[in-house]
Protein backbone atom coordinates (compact mmCIF):
# COMPACT_ATOMS: atom_id res chain seq x y z
CA UNK A 1 0.00 0.00 0.00
CA UNK A 2 1.77 3.25 -0.63
CA UNK A 3 2.37 6.28 1.21
CA UNK A 4 0.24 8.39 -0.74
CA UNK A 5 -3.10 6.82 -0.81
CA UNK A 6 -2.78 6.20 3.49
CA UNK A 7 -4.18 10.40 3.24
CA UNK A 8 -6.23 10.26 -0.03
CA UNK A 9 -9.20 7.75 0.89
CA UNK A 10 -10.37 6.15 4.04
CA UNK A 11 -10.60 2.49 3.76
CA UNK A 12 -11.51 -0.21 6.50
CA UNK A 13 -8.04 -0.24 7.54
CA UNK A 14 -8.58 3.41 9.40
CA UNK A 15 -11.38 2.96 11.02
CA UNK A 16 -9.73 -0.25 12.51
CA UNK A 17 -6.77 1.75 13.67
CA UNK A 18 -8.81 4.42 14.73
CA UNK A 19 -10.74 2.12 17.10
CA UNK A 20 -7.83 0.14 18.03
CA UNK A 21 -6.14 3.42 19.42
CA UNK A 22 -9.56 3.98 21.25
CA UNK A 23 -9.60 1.05 22.85
CA UNK A 24 -5.64 0.85 23.87
CA UNK A 25 -6.49 4.88 25.46
CA UNK A 26 -10.17 3.43 27.61
CA UNK A 27 -7.64 0.14 28.52
CA UNK A 28 -4.51 2.76 30.02
CA UNK A 29 -8.11 4.77 31.86
CA UNK A 30 -9.11 1.36 33.26
CA UNK A 31 -5.87 0.20 34.63
CA UNK A 32 -4.48 3.78 35.60
CA UNK A 33 -6.73 5.79 37.32
CA UNK A 34 -7.68 5.84 40.94
CA UNK A 35 -11.62 7.24 40.86
CA UNK A 36 -14.12 4.03 40.38
CA UNK A 37 -16.04 6.77 38.12
CA UNK A 38 -13.50 7.58 35.79
CA UNK A 39 -13.06 4.00 35.51
CA UNK A 40 -16.26 3.25 34.35
CA UNK A 41 -16.09 6.13 31.89
CA UNK A 42 -13.02 4.10 30.45
CA UNK A 43 -15.04 1.38 30.24
CA UNK A 44 -17.83 3.16 28.17
CA UNK A 45 -14.52 4.19 26.08
CA UNK A 46 -13.89 0.62 25.15
CA UNK A 47 -17.24 -0.11 24.69
CA UNK A 48 -17.78 2.49 21.99
CA UNK A 49 -14.47 1.49 20.21
CA UNK A 50 -15.61 -1.90 19.60
CA UNK A 51 -19.25 -0.46 18.51
CA UNK A 52 -17.22 1.44 16.11
CA UNK A 53 -15.46 -1.39 14.52
CA UNK A 54 -19.02 -3.08 14.39
CA UNK A 55 -20.16 -0.41 12.57
CA UNK A 56 -17.02 0.31 10.22
CA UNK A 57 -17.45 -3.43 9.27
CA UNK A 58 -21.49 -3.34 8.76
CA UNK A 59 -20.37 -0.28 6.36
CA UNK A 60 -17.35 -2.01 4.34
CA UNK A 61 -18.75 -5.83 4.27
CA UNK A 62 -22.46 -4.37 3.29
CA UNK A 63 -24.18 -6.02 6.48
CA UNK A 64 -26.57 -4.86 8.67
CA UNK A 65 -25.99 -7.49 11.37
CA UNK A 66 -22.95 -5.64 12.85
CA UNK A 67 -25.36 -2.69 13.41
CA UNK A 68 -27.97 -4.79 15.34
CA UNK A 69 -24.85 -5.96 17.54
CA UNK A 70 -24.07 -2.55 18.74
CA UNK A 71 -27.86 -2.38 19.73
CA UNK A 72 -27.56 -4.77 22.20
CA UNK A 73 -24.06 -3.45 22.99
CA UNK A 74 -25.52 -0.04 23.54
CA UNK A 75 -28.18 -1.29 26.58
CA UNK A 76 -25.81 -4.01 28.02
CA UNK A 77 -23.76 -0.77 28.29
CA UNK A 78 -26.35 1.77 29.68
CA UNK A 79 -27.27 -1.36 32.39
CA UNK A 80 -23.62 -1.93 33.17
CA UNK A 81 -23.23 1.58 34.09
CA UNK A 82 -26.35 1.90 36.24
CA UNK A 83 -24.82 -1.01 38.64
CA UNK A 84 -21.50 0.28 38.91
CA UNK A 85 -23.05 4.01 40.13
CA UNK A 86 -25.40 1.98 42.53
CA UNK A 87 -21.89 -0.05 44.13
CA UNK A 88 -20.44 3.57 43.54
CA UNK A 89 -22.71 5.01 45.66
CA UNK A 90 -22.85 2.29 48.14
CA UNK A 91 -19.17 2.51 48.58
CA UNK A 92 -19.14 6.35 48.80
CA UNK A 93 -21.53 5.99 51.88
CA UNK A 94 -18.97 3.85 53.57
CA UNK A 95 -15.98 5.61 52.96
CA UNK A 96 -17.04 9.38 51.69
CA UNK A 97 -14.70 8.45 48.80
CA UNK A 98 -15.10 6.37 45.22
CA UNK A 99 -11.40 5.17 44.99
CA UNK A 100 -11.08 1.85 43.50
CA UNK A 101 -8.49 0.78 46.29
CA UNK A 102 -11.76 0.59 48.69
CA UNK A 103 -12.33 -2.87 46.94
CA UNK A 104 -9.39 -4.47 47.88
CA UNK A 105 -10.28 -5.42 51.09
CA UNK A 106 -14.44 -5.87 50.47
CA UNK A 107 -15.79 -8.73 52.96
CA UNK A 108 -18.98 -10.37 53.20
CA UNK B 1 -14.03 15.20 1.13
CA UNK B 2 -14.99 12.23 3.18
CA UNK B 3 -11.06 11.64 4.32
CA UNK B 4 -11.02 14.86 5.37
CA UNK B 5 -13.93 14.88 7.46
CA UNK B 6 -13.03 11.49 8.51
CA UNK B 7 -9.62 12.89 9.45
CA UNK B 8 -11.07 15.72 11.73
CA UNK B 9 -13.66 13.56 13.57
CA UNK B 10 -10.45 11.74 14.32
CA UNK B 11 -8.39 14.03 15.55
CA UNK B 12 -11.48 15.23 18.00
CA UNK B 13 -11.87 11.72 19.10
CA UNK B 14 -8.54 10.66 20.00
CA UNK B 15 -7.95 14.03 21.65
CA UNK B 16 -11.04 14.08 23.60
CA UNK B 17 -10.41 10.46 24.92
CA UNK B 18 -7.31 11.25 25.94
CA UNK B 19 -8.30 14.25 27.58
CA UNK B 20 -10.54 11.74 29.68
CA UNK B 21 -8.28 9.50 31.37
CA UNK B 22 -5.57 12.31 31.71
CA UNK B 23 -8.18 15.42 33.07
CA UNK B 24 -7.79 15.61 37.27
CA UNK B 25 -11.48 16.85 38.17
CA UNK B 26 -14.14 13.97 37.18
CA UNK B 27 -16.71 16.34 35.90
CA UNK B 28 -14.35 17.42 33.52
CA UNK B 29 -13.40 13.72 32.04
CA UNK B 30 -17.36 13.22 31.80
CA UNK B 31 -17.85 16.64 29.88
CA UNK B 32 -14.97 15.06 27.67
CA UNK B 33 -16.63 11.81 27.19
CA UNK B 34 -19.68 13.56 25.64
CA UNK B 35 -17.58 15.39 23.46
CA UNK B 36 -15.61 12.34 22.22
CA UNK B 37 -19.08 10.07 22.08
CA UNK B 38 -20.83 13.24 20.06
CA UNK B 39 -17.93 12.97 17.71
CA UNK B 40 -18.16 8.93 17.74
CA UNK B 41 -21.96 9.73 16.67
CA UNK B 42 -20.75 12.17 13.79
CA UNK B 43 -18.48 8.96 12.52
CA UNK B 44 -21.07 6.98 12.32
CA UNK B 45 -23.35 9.54 10.16
CA UNK B 46 -20.24 9.20 8.06
CA UNK B 47 -20.54 5.36 7.66
CA UNK B 48 -24.31 5.44 6.85
CA UNK B 49 -25.15 4.03 10.01
CA UNK B 50 -27.94 6.61 10.49
CA UNK B 51 -30.03 4.67 12.91
CA UNK B 52 -27.30 3.99 15.47
CA UNK B 53 -26.31 7.16 15.45
CA UNK B 54 -29.18 8.90 16.47
CA UNK B 55 -29.43 5.89 19.15
CA UNK B 56 -25.53 7.16 20.17
CA UNK B 57 -26.64 10.51 20.21
CA UNK B 58 -29.57 10.28 22.32
CA UNK B 59 -28.95 6.97 24.34
CA UNK B 60 -25.09 7.64 25.34
CA UNK B 61 -24.48 11.56 24.59
CA UNK B 62 -27.84 12.11 26.53
CA UNK B 63 -29.00 9.50 29.41
CA UNK B 64 -26.02 7.75 30.47
CA UNK B 65 -23.66 10.69 30.56
CA UNK B 66 -26.76 12.33 32.53
CA UNK B 67 -26.42 9.98 34.38
CA UNK B 68 -22.75 10.20 35.54
CA UNK B 69 -22.77 13.67 35.62
CA UNK B 70 -25.86 13.60 38.48
CA UNK B 71 -23.80 11.02 40.52
CA UNK B 72 -21.01 12.76 40.10
CA UNK B 73 -23.13 16.19 41.53
CA UNK B 74 -24.24 13.50 44.24
CA UNK B 75 -20.60 12.69 45.84
CA UNK B 76 -18.97 15.77 47.65
CA UNK B 77 -15.88 16.40 45.15
CA UNK B 78 -12.28 17.42 46.50
CA UNK B 79 -9.55 18.12 43.89
CA UNK B 80 -7.78 15.05 43.81
CA UNK B 81 -4.09 15.24 44.75
CA UNK B 82 -2.93 12.04 42.76
CA UNK B 83 -5.13 10.52 40.02
CA UNK B 84 -3.40 7.51 38.99
CA UNK B 85 -3.20 4.60 41.05
CA UNK B 86 -0.08 3.31 40.79
CA UNK B 87 3.87 4.26 41.65
CA UNK B 88 5.48 5.36 38.43
CA UNK B 89 7.33 1.74 37.52
CA UNK B 90 4.16 0.23 38.01
CA UNK B 91 2.95 2.97 36.28
CA UNK B 92 5.13 2.13 33.61
CA UNK B 93 4.69 -0.92 32.98
CA UNK B 94 0.81 -0.85 32.57
CA UNK B 95 1.52 1.88 30.01
CA UNK B 96 3.71 -0.60 28.39
CA UNK B 97 2.00 -3.66 28.33
CA UNK B 98 -0.90 -1.28 26.75
CA UNK B 99 1.25 -0.46 24.11
CA UNK B 100 2.46 -4.03 23.54
CA UNK B 101 -1.28 -4.99 23.02
CA UNK B 102 -2.46 -1.71 20.83
CA UNK B 103 1.26 -2.90 18.63
CA UNK B 104 -0.44 -6.48 18.04
CA UNK B 105 -3.59 -4.93 17.20
CA UNK B 106 -2.16 -2.88 14.72
CA UNK B 107 -0.05 -5.50 13.52
CA UNK B 108 -3.04 -8.12 13.06
CA UNK B 109 -5.14 -5.12 11.22
CA UNK B 110 -2.53 -4.86 8.70
CA UNK B 111 -1.80 -8.60 8.24
CA UNK B 112 -5.96 -9.27 8.17
CA UNK B 113 -6.79 -7.03 6.28
CA UNK B 114 -6.61 -8.50 3.08
CA UNK B 115 -9.26 -11.25 3.78
CA UNK B 116 -11.78 -9.61 3.73
CA UNK B 117 -14.14 -9.37 0.52
CA UNK B 118 -15.02 -5.46 0.63
CA UNK B 119 -18.26 -4.36 -1.14
CA UNK B 120 -17.67 -0.97 -3.28
CA UNK B 121 -19.16 1.49 -0.86
CA UNK B 122 -22.55 2.74 -2.36
CA UNK B 123 -23.87 6.69 -0.55
CA UNK B 124 -27.26 6.06 0.03
CA UNK B 125 -30.14 8.21 -0.96
CA UNK B 126 -33.14 9.44 1.37
CA UNK B 127 -34.85 6.78 0.25
CA UNK B 128 -31.95 3.84 0.72
CA UNK B 129 -31.53 5.46 4.40
CA UNK B 130 -35.40 4.75 5.00
CA UNK B 131 -34.95 0.99 3.59
CA UNK B 132 -31.82 0.82 5.85
CA UNK B 133 -33.40 1.97 9.03
CA UNK B 134 -36.82 -0.78 7.86
CA UNK B 135 -34.57 -3.59 6.96
CA UNK B 136 -32.60 -3.50 10.72
CA UNK B 137 -35.96 -3.57 12.43
CA UNK B 138 -37.02 -6.22 10.31
CA UNK B 139 -33.89 -8.07 11.39
CA UNK B 140 -34.36 -6.89 14.81
CA UNK B 141 -37.83 -8.66 15.38
CA UNK B 142 -37.41 -12.00 13.38
CA UNK B 143 -34.08 -13.03 13.51
CA UNK B 144 -32.58 -11.78 16.98
CA UNK B 145 -36.26 -11.84 18.37
CA UNK B 146 -34.92 -14.08 20.86
CA UNK B 147 -32.02 -11.77 22.14
CA UNK B 148 -33.70 -8.86 21.80
CA UNK B 149 -36.73 -10.56 24.54
CA UNK B 150 -33.57 -11.47 26.36
CA UNK B 151 -32.32 -8.48 26.61
CA UNK B 152 -35.50 -7.08 27.80
CA UNK B 153 -35.48 -9.53 30.56
CA UNK B 154 -31.82 -8.23 31.54
CA UNK B 155 -33.12 -4.91 32.25
CA UNK B 156 -35.93 -5.48 34.10
CA UNK B 157 -33.38 -8.03 36.11
CA UNK B 158 -31.22 -4.93 36.80
CA UNK B 159 -33.27 -2.72 37.19
CA UNK B 160 -34.32 -4.75 40.61
CA UNK B 161 -30.95 -5.38 40.91
CA UNK B 162 -29.99 -2.16 41.21
CA UNK B 163 -32.86 -0.89 43.45
CA UNK B 164 -31.78 -3.76 45.52
CA UNK B 165 -28.04 -2.73 45.62
CA UNK B 166 -28.78 0.72 46.60
CA UNK B 167 -30.76 -0.37 50.08
CA UNK B 168 -28.79 -2.34 51.02
CA UNK B 169 -27.45 -1.78 55.21
CA UNK B 170 -24.51 -3.32 56.44
CA UNK B 171 -22.77 -5.77 54.50
CA UNK B 172 -19.16 -4.90 53.58
CA UNK B 173 -17.33 -2.77 56.41
CA UNK B 174 -19.98 -2.50 58.93
CA UNK B 175 -19.25 -0.47 61.12
CA UNK B 176 -22.50 0.65 63.26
Amino acid sequence: MPEISLFKEVSLHHYLILSALIFSIGMIGVMMRKNLIVILMSIELMLNAVNLTFVAFSYYLNHLDGQILVFFIMTIAAAEVAVGLAIAIAIFKKFKKVDIHFFERLKG
Amino acid sequence: MEGLLFYILAAFILVFSLAVIVVANPIFSALFLVLSMISLAFMFFLLQAYFIATVQLIVYAGAVMVLFLMVLMLFDLKKEIDIFSSGQRLGGLKIASAGLLTGLLLWSIHYSIGLFQLQPEKVLDAQGQMEQTKTLSVILFTKYLFAFEALGFLLLLIAIGVVALSRIKGGTHARD
